[in-house]
């Protein structure tokens, strides 16, 4: 047996042993320990009464053997599989049928009589020991020669599985369960039928007469549209960055990183303070052209500008970098056939960009369907899938399952846009950037494109800057759109330092929630890059049975609206064995598992550009997989550590629709701090709050990029890697 | 193994906090600032330390709802009587008959009983018209007194209203109008004015800002709301509808299965106090009209003796079958309905 | 160099990728010391076999020795074996010194002792002075010496080569061909050698595994691959080889009379009976004359040619096919549709044991 094997085995038995097995107050001990609530596993099975964790010591024993008896490595491995497979197995299915009021399943207590034995989430204890169990199976499935032999590797994948499953699938599943659940928790198919067909969904009655269309119409429409127009802005933008002499490209870079930052419902609040009624721009247009003030805003309009001018950076940073990976030879040779530079960019360029075109699509589209802040703000009456689904969980109508329902209709279009992309694309190789060098120049644009970009960018970045400017004077002003005072007091109320006895006090009534969300924010951000980049070393550097699966498992948490993340994670974790609902722990779990998809891609997209060999060089010279990692592929993923802790860490402080059931008294989050202060009509905080959070991420992407540092190659210096933060958002 | 060592550490430091038995967990359904103060103040009274978390009414019967097979909080205080009311009849809420019940005003003892003592009325806020002074004066639109008024054509997407199937505060006026017209009556004053609505909104507060703001010439919500904006020096009027309106019954109860019993019943018995009222209530310039007899009302609080209140059936219209029942024939009958 | 050089044994190994078998139950031995070269076209298994000796792929079933020491189940960085990738795979991250230092690092040596075993091999190599460099602004040999100093530093069993020689120009090829061949020797190191080059093979080996589709077709020394091809295979993949048609007319001992089209000559019989047999006929062996027949002779005529400054090569249409001729001869070059008469060398003709085809 391996020191490492050895290591966890004693780390196992410590947990099962000595450290509390259930989540308990550790403060008095006295009495408590070791058979008591807050007791050791071993201490508790034997005096405690809790019987059905003595099995678990077997698992724990089986695998001792090989360190016992002098075994080959074949049999020696045998037994920590059986050992290890054992132990976790009994761990999970006692976890999960003995709850809180007894056993959880009806049959079980009809077998044995209710209530039958009742235990608490599991804590310390049992967390260290599946964890040392798990260890054990991986290390013995690698001495059975799994994934080359490679114990790290082995045990990264069952790591990373057993995450992905307790994370991403479990809750998924109990939300998915209660779909097929009626409100008093009774399976009932044909309410399921009634509700996915339900014509509130599905309904096209605005094709044939002035009646509303279906939910799932409104959002796919509105997906559609978001999608179409961020890539052709994103487009204008790319092009205009990459082909023109353009002079303002530095604020252009500005302009398409602010949206990334912004909190959401602040672009809403914003378009309202402009455009609505009473708004500024409002105002103008009707003192100085007599135009009626009116209240489009409200609805598909309103939605779709904010959205547009959320999601426009995201569909910009995807092209950038497909524009400028297109090979100047390509074109050059479009040219030396005697084609115009117009029939070049329509017959070369174009059609080169299209793996590009369709992933910047394909973002805003999710992106779109998947936000919550801005149709609540602006929707009026056009209503989407998102908001419907947070307010059949928190509305008047606390219909669970009809959330449920309508989340899979979600989850449907997501996946399907997916697929489509997929198929779109199909197998074709649009690679163009090889490891030779290429010498060609790039093609100005033709007049004609170049106009046009400059038509549709140049207003729209102007806009984008009115309403930043909006959001600026918002919170130095009373009261914006009545009472344009100058004042700092929002800033005061939300984060007054008071001198008192005892020093310095936060007495600003954000403080709380701030320093809270940076707790969170700071211990979610480095998870998430691990996990993330861990996750996709596994999936491009080993291949191993089901890894489709996993690919599938690290995605289908992004795909799933916040919303549902939200009340599944409340589902799934408030009841033992994973009792952790009002701690910061689910907070910054949710947040990992939510943004990790980020890590992975980015993860991805820079390992297939490292050459496979430079791993194998590593090992064959004696360094084992973790070495490897460490010395060699890590700094080699530098531009993705950056982009998967500044993209988790922006997220986890801009994130509303996930949190907003998962924040504690302890742990309440800035965005669900600011929606009450918009709810609460006092727009003047919630905008300086946001000013505030917005610098701080200023400062904290800036951290980053100094911690991290650069890549070093030696050659070419790779391009700013925040630009591609939100590349690969859902990509 | 420095690895293993810092995740420990980690865990930790995310599992423990929040644990400790002495704690008092509240879930606080009003204003942010008067949940602070209140609990700042009990805190300081009584020496029990509390954790509130602020969340709006559905939010948190949601969050109890998912909670309930293993309850955080200890108390759930204020928010609308009927989510309170429907958490009681689920058996979300534990029954416990106050002593302070004796100092409240009558319609606050009913809705205890109503609720099989589950939950305890702590204010009153009576539904009601706000319009901005300026946007109407700038139409010609004479001020509305009633709800008939509403109907009048030149309001045409002039009023909002918040949804009833999101909103607390849009099931007041929905219940309201159904038992102060009847219900065929009802639904047909609800067909009417919907061509007069500009837009139904999530939430119930926001009428109350669109029409500050001049989003909206008139906005339907809890009066005390209204002179909040017209503190704050928004061109803002309101009027207790002259047919007679609803009111909500802002709540407190305790959460079934709590932790901190003892404490929860402290805290509970202090929500209903005069002093707490007082403080939270006309001590922040809040509008309501307190349960507690002896506590203080804002000067500006609208005058319950100018306000035709009618006998709110909570029991029926805040049982969920009722509930849902308005809802679906609202959805069907009014919503789907073109302008 | 205090380790001895170990040796290398492949029992029945088989490699698959799901259905695809890559490595077809292969049993072979590399002696200590000694140069072994993997030959045969992309897609034989011959990388594949080199990466079952790093460890770098597991066997699927069979076993594999290195020293005398079962390995199968060892990954590669419990293997003493090192290799030199293709690539190089030299870490751009890292200067040309801390590449080369960087197996003793990870071995967690003392920081100047891995230092002085680098510039200990980047001497050997031939590259002192440019240890501050980064990987990037060498030379192709200069980096492909270093990848050479990163492989010897841990004084490895055994050494692998990935088609070392596949990303430098020709004349470059040569020249790091030898030095790769005297370090080798002078070293006294295991190699095993991967390439799709006939002629690298056969120049730098002491034994030469051709393979073919995942199984062995031959093994052996250069010469006895080139004199005696095992089969059609061997004979056409190492140097150019015609295979013809000809029948044994007569057997004498350990050679055979052979008759080709009208021309009879004498060759090792290998094992082969009277009857037609199919002959490699290398191209030095196909002789052209202008004139008429001097010995016995077909008569053919010239397809295509080309003039390559030492020799000229010939596309002959004959009665036996079309041949594939070398003229080392200096006289003036035959013009494309001249007749010529054709005739056979007695050596570099080869009868290709037909059972294995």
């Amino acid at each position: 047996m391996t020191p490492s094997g050895r290591a966890w085995l004693l780390l196992g038995l410590i947990g099962y042993a000595i450290l509390p097995w259930h989540l308990a107050d550790l403060a008095p001990l006295a009495n408590r320990y070791p058979a008591g609530e807050a007791g050791s596993g071993l201490g508790r099975a034997l005096f405690g009464g809790a019987w059905w964790l003595l099995p678990i010591a077997a698992g724990l024993a089986v695998a001792t053997v090989p360190v016992v008896a002098r075994l080959d490595r074949d049999k020696a491995a045998a037994w920590l599989v059986a050992g290890g497979g054992f132990g976790l197995a009994l761990l999970v299915v006692q976890g999960f049928v003995i709850g809180h009021n007894g056993w959880t399943t009806a049959w079980l207590a009809a077998w044995f009589g209710a209530p039958g034995p009742r235990q608490g989430g599991l804590g310390f204890g049992a967390a260290l020991t599946a964890l040392a169990l798990l260890m054990l199976l991986c290390q013995g499935l690698a001495d059975r020669g799994w994934c080359r032999g490679d114990a790290f590797v082995v045990s990264a994948i069952g790591l990373v599985v057993a995450l992905i499953g307790l994370f991403v699938f479990f809750p998924v599943l109990r939300i998915l369960v209660s779909a097929f659940q009626d409100n008093a928790g009774q399976f009932s198919f044909s309410e399921f039928a009634a509700k996915v067909l339900d014509r509130s969904i599905w309904g096209l009655d605005c094709l044939t007469s002035s009646l509303r269309c279906g939910v799932a119409w409104n959002t796919l429409f509105l997906a559609v549209l978001v999608g179409v127009g961020t890539t052709a802005l994103g487009l204008a933008f790319a092009l205009i960055a990459t082909r023109t002499g353009f002079r303002y490209k530095g604020a252009l870079r500005v302009l398409t990183v602010l949206p990334i930052i912004t909190p959401p419902f602040v672009i809403g609040l914003a378009l309202i303070l402009l455009f609505g009624r009473s708004g500024a721009l409002s105002a103008l247009l009707y003192e100085w052209f007599d135009i009626p003030r009116s209240r489009w805003i409200y609805g598909l309009p309103g939605v779709l500008i904010a959205q547009l001018l959320a999601f426009t950076p995201i569909a910009f940073l995807v092209l950038i970098g497909v524009v400028q990976g297109i090979s100047p030879s390509l074109e050059e040779a479009s040219q030396t056939l005697r084609a115009s530079r117009w029939t070049t960019f329509r017959t070369v360029s174009l059609p080169l960009m299209r793996p590009g075109l369709a992933n910047a699509f394909l973002l805003g589209f999710v992106e779109s369907m998947a936000d919550f802040g801005n149709p609540l703000v602006l929707g009026g009456n056009f209503e989407v899938l998102s908001t419907k689904i947070f307010f059949a969980v928190v509305g008047a109508a606390h219909d669970q399952g009809r959330a449920a329902v309508l989340s899979l209709v979600l989850l449907g279009f997501t996946l399907a846009a997916f697929w489509v992309q997929y198929a779109w694309l199909g197998k074709r190789v649009y690679t163009t950037v090889t490891g030779k060098g290429d010498s060609g120049l790039l093609l100005p644009l033709p007049r004609r494109v170049a106009w046009l970009c400059y038509a549709t960018a140049i207003p729209w970045a102007v806009f984008t800057f009115v309403v930043y400017a909006v959001i600026l004077v918002g919170g130095f002003v009373r009261s914006m759109g009545r009472d344009y005072t100058p004042t700092l007091e929002h800033f005061l109320t939300g984060f007054r330092i008071e001198a008192g006895r005892h020093g310095l006090f936060l007495s600003g009534s954000a403080w709380d929630s701030f320093i809270a969300t940076l707790k969170v924010a700071a211990m979610a951000a480095p998870l998430t890059a691990v996990i993330g980049l861990l996750t996709a070393y596994l999936m491009s550097r080993q291949s191993f049975a089901g890894r489709r699966a996993f690919e599938f498992g690290t995605m289908l948490s992004f795909a799933i609206p916040g919303t549902v993340v939200g009340v599944s994670y409340i589902l799934a974790f408030n009841v033992p064995p994973v009792e952790i609902t009002g701690t910061a722990f689910i907070l910054v779990m949710c947040f990992v598992f939510r943004n990790m998809p980020v890590a992975v891609r980015s993860g991805i997209a820079t390992l297939s550009q490292i050459d496979k060999s430079l791993d194998e060089a590593s090992l064959t010279l004696g360094a084992r997989s973790f070495a490897t990692v460490r010395r060699v592929i890590l700094p080699l993923l530098r531009p993705a550590v950056v982009a998967s802790l500044v993209y988790s860490f922006v997220r986890a402080m801009t994130a509303v629709s996930a949190v907003i059931f998962l924040v504690s008294a302890e742990y309440n989050m800035a965005t669900t701090y600011i929606v009450g202060r918009v709810e609460a009509g006092e727009f003047g905080l919630a905008i300086a709050y946001s000013c505030v959070l917005i610098v701080v991420m200023l400062i904290a992407i800036l951290m980053i990029q100094l911690l991290v540092g650069e890549r070093r190659l030696g050659r070419r210096t790779a391009p700013a890697p925040v630009g591609n933060v939100a590349v690969q958002a859902a990509g | 193994m420095k690895r293993l060592v810092v995740a420990a550490a980690m865990a930790v430091v995310l599992v423990s906090p929040g644990r400790a038995q002495e704690t008092l967990t509240v879930y606080c359904s009003i204003l942010e600032e008067q949940c602070r103060v209140g609990v700042a103040a009990f805190e300081k009274a009584t020496g029990i330390k509390v954790s509130m978390v602020r969340k709006s009414t559905g939010e948190t019967y949601a969050q109890l709802r998912a909670e309930a097979n293993n309850p955080r909080a200890d108390v759930w205080w204020g928010g609308p009587g009927d989510p309170h009311l429907q958490a009681a009849e689920e058996g979300l809420l534990a029954e416990y008959k106050s002593p302070k019940l004796a100092e409240l005003h009558d319609w606050a003892v009913k809705h205890a009983e109503q609720s099989g003592w589950r939950t305890a009325g702590i204010y009153l806020g009576a539904l009601g018209l706000g319009y901005n002074t300026k946007v109407l004066a700038s139409r010609n639109i004479p001020e509305p007194k009633c709800w008939a008024d509403l109907l009048d054509p030149r309001f045409k997407d002039e009023v909002q209203i918040a949804d009833p199937n999101s909103s607390g505060t849009a099931y007041v006026m929905l219940a309201s109008i159904v038992q102060l017209m009847g219900e065929d009556q009802g639904f047909a004053y609800l067909k009417a004015l919907h061509k007069n609505v500009n837009q139904y909104t999530k939430s119930g507060a926001a009428p109350v800002k669109a029409t500050a703001l001049g989003e909206t010439a008139v906005g339907i919500a809890f009066m005390h709301d209204m002179v909040t904006m017209i503190l704050d020096g928004a061109p803002v009027k309101t009027v207790a509808p002259c047919e007679g309106t609803g009111y909500e019954t802002g709540s407190v109860s305790i959460v079934k299965g709590a932790k901190n019993m003892e404490a929860a019943r402290r805290f509970y018995d202090w929500t209903l106090s005069a002093e707490a009222q007082t403080l939270i209530g006309s001590g922040l310039k809040i509008n309501w009209v307190p349960s507690n007899k002896a506590a203080a009302t804002s000067p500006h609080a609208p005058k319950l003796s100018d306000i035709k209140l009618i006998a709110y059936d909570a029991a029926k219209y805040g049982s969920s079958a009722e509930r849902t029942r308005l809802l679906k024939k609202w959805d069907a009958e009014v919503k789907a309905l073109p302008k | 160099m205090t380790k001895s050089p170990a040796s290398v044994e492949f029992r029945s190994v088989t490699k698959r990728y799901g259905s695809v078998t890559a490595v077809d139950d292969i049993s072979f031995t590399i002696e200590p010391g000694s140069l072994v070269t993997l030959l045969g076209p992309s897609g034989c298994g011959k990388t594949t076999t080199l990466r079952l000796i790093a460890g770098l792929e597991m066997a699927s079933s069979g076993r594999i020795l290195i020293g005398g020491k079962d390995v199968t189940r060892l990954s590669a960085a419990e293997r003493d074996v090192s290799m030199v990738f293709q690539s190089y795979a030299l870490f751009p991250h890292l200067s040309v010194l801390e590449n080369v230092a960087y197996g003793p690092t990870v071995q967690g040596l003392p920081k100047h002792r891995a230092r002085e075993m680098a510039l200990e091999k980047l001497a050997l190599v031939g590259l002192q002075g440019l240890e501050r460099r980064s990987p990037s602004e060498l030379s192709g040999g200069q980096q492909q010496r270093v990848a050479v100093a990163r492989a010897l530093v841990l004084e490895p069993q055994v050494l692998l080569f990935d088609e070392p020689l596949s990303n430098l120009d020709a004349k470059l090829r040569r020249r790091v061909r030898d030095d790769i061949r005297e370090l080798q020797k002078r070293l006294n190191l295991t190699v095993a050698y991967v390439t799709h080059d006939q002629e690298e093979a056969l120049a730098v080996s002491d034994r030469i595994i051709v393979m073919s589709d995942g199984r062995i077709a031959q093994s052996g020394t250069p010469r006895q691959l080139y004199e005696e091809p095992a089969n059609l295979f061997v004979a056409d993949f190492i140097g150019d080889a015609n295979l013809v048609d000809g029948v044994v007319v007569e057997e004498r001992g350990e050679r055979a009379l052979v008759r080709i089209d009208g021309i009879t000559i004498e060759v090792p019989r290998r094992g082969a009976g009277l009857g037609p047999v199919r002959l490699a006929v290398r191209p030095t062996a196909v002789l052209l004359q202008r004139t008429g027949p001097g010995r016995q002779a077909v008569e053919g005529r010239i397809a295509k040619a080309a003039y390559l400054g030492k020799h000229a090569e010939y596309l002959v249409a004959s009665p036996m096919g079309e041949l594939f001729a070398i003229d080392r001869a200096d006289g003036p070059l035959l013009e494309e549709g001249a007749p010529v008469w054709i005739s056979l060398a007695d050596r570099e003709v080869a009868i290709v044991p037909s059972a294995e085809g």
